[in-house]
């Protein structure tokens, strides 16, 4: 009986001492994944920001600037690249739409973000663009990769439309959650005019007036290394219009100055969102392999101790009893 | 002997388990949202 109960807990043992690395290194890289079809809104503000006023071509100091973002899996297009790719896709597509202090139209920037709903790694697909102009990313972007490592990434700038690395600047504690916090800073560049602006100028005329807009900023980000997700993000940007002087009577005209920051209720939503992720992530990764490898210890000194039990010599039976013997009466 | 039969027999759920991992995909995760592309503040988060 003994011997029987000891091959089954050595059973069990093997089947937790296995399934613990399968967790975390088979099963987690295939099941961790963004899902296709999630929808995401954030709310930045810059306070106080400084504008371009396009009726007086003056930069006025404003009291707010917003920065509206929405990330929008589109399910369709990732089935349909998925296809091709033979991988898991995800396909977000983003507005940033930024308003001034009476709610109107700044700038806006509509992208296309394909990326590897596992890794995410930049998948390279047709579609993938900023503002209509077809783009190659070689950095993420939005997210960091499940398991983030304290090392520097490629990010891609939609502004610039390029990738740079954003250097991981140590390990800091925001709001209670251990977070690594990146930057990155994108010096002076050149860069396209907007598709959308306040006022309408014809590229003809922007092209033979030789005016070109620039773009400077500092970004900043606090990843929550479990998910990937940030948990803050901050930007210190500057914008200027340079050989202006045809057309706006000034050689340099500030398009934009502000720190943007995220809204409070969007730090603590997203806050809430990531701590929820990040226990399911955990409990692949670390809470069930872990206590798998305990079980599998515990249960395997059990069946040896009830092996070593099985295997003790009898003890020799006691030897019998045998009555005394009484004096013969005569 | 008997201690490799358990051993086997405590590998093949593990087994059966990475099977159903590689074949089986993960339950489709539902359309794209009906929601639009916010071209205005939506408001306090709640």
């Amino acid at each position: 009986m003994r011997r029987r109960a000891s091959l089954v807990l050595l059973a069990l043992a093997v089947f937790c001492v296995a399934m613990a690395p399968t967790l975390r290194w088979y099963a987690f890289p295939r099941l961790a994944k963004i899902p296709p079809n999630q929808y995401q809104e954030t709310v930045l503000e810059a306070q106080p920001a400084t504008l371009l006023n396009y009726s007086t071509l003056k930069a006025e100091k404003v009291d707010k600037i917003t920065i509206i973002q929405t990330l929008k899996g589109n399910v369709e297009e990732s089935r349909r690249i998925e296809r091709d790719a033979g991988r898991d896709v995800v396909v977000w597509d983003a507005l940033a739409y930024i308003t001034g202090p009476d709610g109107k139209m700044v700038s806006q920037v509509p992208e296309r973000y394909i990326f590897d709903a596992h890794t995410q790694d930049p998948v390279n697909a047709t579609g993938e663009s900023v503002d209509g102009d077809p783009v190659r990313r070689e950095g993420i972007e939005f997210k960091w990769p499940f398991l983030t490592e304290k090392r520097d990434y490629q990010y891609f700038d939609a502004q610039t439309r390029t990738s740079s690395p954003i250097h991981y600047k140590g390990t800091r504690t925001f709001r209670g959650m251990e977070v690594y916090y990146f930057e990155q800073t994108i010096p002076w560049t050149k860069v396209p005019m907007p598709k959308s602006m306040p006022v309408k100028i014809p590229p003809e005329v922007i092209a033979e007036s030789g005016l070109t807009r620039w773009y400077t900023t500092k970004r900043m980000f606090w990843i929550e290394p479990v998910t990937g997700a940030p948990v803050n993000g901050e930007e210190i940007h500057k914008e200027e219009l340079r050989n202006a002087r045809a057309l706006m009577g000034v050689d340099t005209l500030t398009v934009f100055e502000g720190h943007v920051k995220m809204r409070e209720d969007y730090i603590e939503s997203v806050g809430e969102m990531v701590a929820s992720n990040r226990l399911t992530v955990l409990l692949l990764v670390s809470y069930v392999p872990w206590s798998l490898t305990f079980l599998a210890l515990l249960l395997l000194a059990l069946a040896l101790w009830l092996e070593a039990r099985s295997r003790r010599p009898a003890p020799e039976p006691a030897a019998p009893l045998t009555p005394p013997v009484s004096a013969a009466r005569s | 002997m008997r201690a490799l039969v358990a051993a086997a027999i405590g590998l093949a759920p593990v087994l059966l388990f990475i099977l159903l991992v590689s074949v089986v995909d993960l339950p489709p995760d539902g359309p794209t949202s009906p929601k639009p592309l916010l071209t205005a503040d939506p408001g306090p988060k709640k």
